[in-house]
């Protein structure tokens, strides 16, 4: 018997996919919500009833509570799971699932609000015997700045959302006279992600590792982590990718930060799966809470891929209000893993997001590799949501073998018609700061090269001498989309005879 | 070497070197409007690729790396109303205008904020490359913009009255 008869999942993307794949492995039935630009999108297509939301921005489709409460009642589904990113920490939307009558898998409203509020959930932390990141109180638009606001923090430092997550909102200040403006901006970046213009000061710890612990924990009492994920290869704040074990700690300081982590999750009361974000000094080896994330991390399958566990299955079995199925011993991590995500980005012009059609996705495969996609061949890809493909997560019996792995499986990953961060990711891989794993939060910023067009002139040569090969020969595909009609082009294939033309 | 027809517009900034011998290309299959084979640029490895015509564009898909070629006619001469030139200031990216710094008159400096644009949930700030006066304007609050789309015209300032 199911834990549940009916659940609705209220994303969209690889996560929606990701966790109707394991609802249905568990036998319940799924629905999911959709918006106008979705209509053809997998987690539509996949799902076993598909709901339109209506609308194409975030704020009229995947962030409309009560739009996605009564499709949830309508389609008498029991439960809803949020995924990342949207409505998936936002207390309302779970107290309000609650008084539905559905239920919600993730924490109790209380918590979420508790620890989405970065400046109470550090009280929590402390009071729990957890170090942090000294940070000023919050700040709103139309407050004067207290003259203290930064004195104790010092430049640099960062301007960080106070309902914040996943780089939005944030801020690197390096002097007193950019402060205003990058409150101002944060804060309205901040209003438009989260609803919350809040902002605070936190301390800049330049060179710092991200490392974090997936903890667990059931209704009955029970707490587990479920080790650490090394998540310091970022860009604009933002993750890109993603390892288990981390390099950075050696067995008493994993243990030490593991202690904490738990700490954290029973003195805030948490239930469902949680994350405990640590800055991990890499001089000092000092570690301080950094926050707490009430949501399933996108980056969960480094850990599921070392430790054989389905935290999407969890997640729903706790929410049903089964006790965890394993204790701290059943949890024996086994190899290396890694996540690269895909990203629809130019690494070229300082990651601008990409849109358009996917014209070719040929995602790799083969022994120790997943993927977890939201996208399929010949999708469009609007500005609409975040730019985020796919992840592609290896795994080997150590870190060389798994990275050797991910190398051979992004070079076999042709993507046409969008530019990715691919190029970007293999050189990053082929770093030697990375492969030495003596790399911080500060990777990419410190590197250009890892940035800069590429200089390998055979390739290039070879790429356009296989263009040339596809106009001599008349090799032509349809008409794309979004260009100009040939009737109206100034000839531009002068040279060619005209009936090569559709 | 053949005289090159066509004009690698992505990546940027590539200059391909010439080279005495070309590749060895092999065509292997065709699926629509794809097409897959093999190449051997220089030392008798050979490498696979994807492409895709598009139009007036090819798509290469080689070794980790994706580049598109257009004919530079297209390039150059595609330029309808409303697409840039030098003393236009350019949108990076696809996204909704959050927010309009500059009106027309007004002097900027450089790296003064002219105009920021939500994309993909981020903010970007599109700021000043140089000195000048701002001569238009061409977009509002809440207007929906591509990549390349003029935002702003700039007069530089050595150009001023």
């Amino acid at each position: 018997m199911s834990v549940f008869s009916k659940v609705l999942v209220a994303n969209r993307g690889e996560i929606a996919v990701r966790v109707l794949q394991t609802l249905q492995a568990m036998g319940i039935s799924t629905a999911v919500v959709y918006s106008d630009p979705d209509s053809n999108a997998p987690h539509v297509t996949l799902a076993d009833e598909a709901l339109a939301l209506g609308g194409s921005t975030a704020e009229e489709t995947y962030l409309d509570r009560r739009k996605i409460i009564d499709l949830a009642l309508r389609c008498n589904a029991e439960a809803v799971h949020p995924g990342y990113g949207f409505l998936s920490e936002n207390p309302d939307f779970s107290r309000e699932c609650h008084e539905a009558g559905l239920v919600f898998i993730g924490p109790a409203p209380e918590i979420i609000a508790l620890l989405g509020d970065k400046i109470r959930s550090k009280e929590t932390a402390v009071q729990a015997g957890v170090p942090v990141v000294p940070s000023s109180s919050a700040w709103q638009p139309g407050e004067s700045q207290p003259d203290n606001l930064s004195s104790e923090i010092g430049f640099p430092l960062l301007v960080k959302a106070a309902a914040g997550g996943g780089g939005r909102g944030m801020r690197l200040v390096q002097r007193l006279q950019d402060l205003e403006q990058a409150l101002e901006s944060a804060s309205r970046e901040a209003v438009s992600s989260f609803g919350d213009g809040r902002v605070f000061l936190e301390r800049y710890i330049p060179s710092a590792r991200h490392v974090e612990f997936q903890v667990l924990a059931d209704s009955v009492g029970n707490t587990v982590h479920l080790f650490e994920r090394e998540c310091s290869v970022q860009r604009r704040y933002q993750k890109v990718i993603e390892e288990t074990p981390s390099t950075a700690l050696n067995p008493d300081l994993r243990e030490r930060m593991a202690t904490a982590a738990v700490a954290m999750a029973k003195s805030s009361g948490y239930t469902n799966a949680g994350t405990v974000e640590f800055l991990v000094d890499a001089d000092t080896g000092e570690y301080f809470f950094l926050e707490m994330n009430a949501r399933i991390q996108v980056e969960h399958p480094v850990t599921e891929e070392t430790l054989k566990v389905d935290m999407v299955e969890l997640q729903t079995r706790i929410a049903a209000g089964e006790s965890l199925p394993l204790s701290q011993d059943d949890l024996q991590p086994l190899g290396h893993a890694i996540e690269c995500r895909i990203y629809a980005e130019d690494s070229y012009a300082n990651f601008a997001p990409a849109t358009g059609h996917l014209l070719a996705w040929r995602p790799p495969a083969g022994m120790g590799i997943r993927l977890d996609s939201g996208v399929t061949e010949s999708q469009e890809i609007t500005a609409y949501y975040d730019s985020m493909l796919a992840k592609l997560v290896a795994w080997g019996p150590n870190r060389k073998e798994s990275m050797e792995r991910m190398v051979r499986a992004l070079k076999s990953f042709p993507v046409l018609g969008i530019a990715t961060n691919i190029p970007f990711l293999l050189r990053a891989l082929a770093h030697p700061d990375f492969s030495s794993g003596e790399y911080d939060t500060g990777f990419v910023s410190k590197h250009d090269e890892l940035t800069a067009p590429p200089e390998t002139f055979y390739l290039n040569r070879a790429a356009g001498d296989i263009a040339e090969r596809i106009l001599q020969t008349n090799m032509i595909g349809p008409t794309g989309r979004g260009v100009m009609p040939i009737a109206e082009a100034p000839d531009p294939w002068h040279g060619l005879p005209k009936n090569v033309f559709p | 070497m053949t005289n090159r027809r066509l004009e690698q517009i992505y990546p940027p900034g590539v200059t391909a070197l010439d080279a005495s011998e070309a590749p060895n290309i092999e065509i292997r299959s065709t699926s629509s409007s794809l097409l897959e084979g093999t190449v051997s640029p220089y030392d008798g490895r050979s490498i696979q690729f994807l492409a895709y015509r598009d139009g007036q564009q090819i798509h290469v898909w080689l070794a980790g790396e994706s580049y598109v070629f257009a004919a530079p006619a297209s390039a150059t001469r595609s330029r309808r109303a409303g697409q840039a030139t030098s003393d236009d200031i350019v949108c990076p990216v696809p996204g909704v205008v959050i927010a309009v710094h500059v009106a027309v008159d007004d002097t900027v400096e450089v790296g003064q904020d002219l105009v920021v644009i939500e994309s993909m949930k981020t903010e970007q700030i599109v700021k000043s490359p140089r000195a000048g006066t701002v001569q238009r304007v061409s977009i509002q609050e809440g207007d929906r913009v591509d990549r390349g789309m003029r935002l702003v015209v700039l007069v530089p300032m050595e150009k001023g009255d």
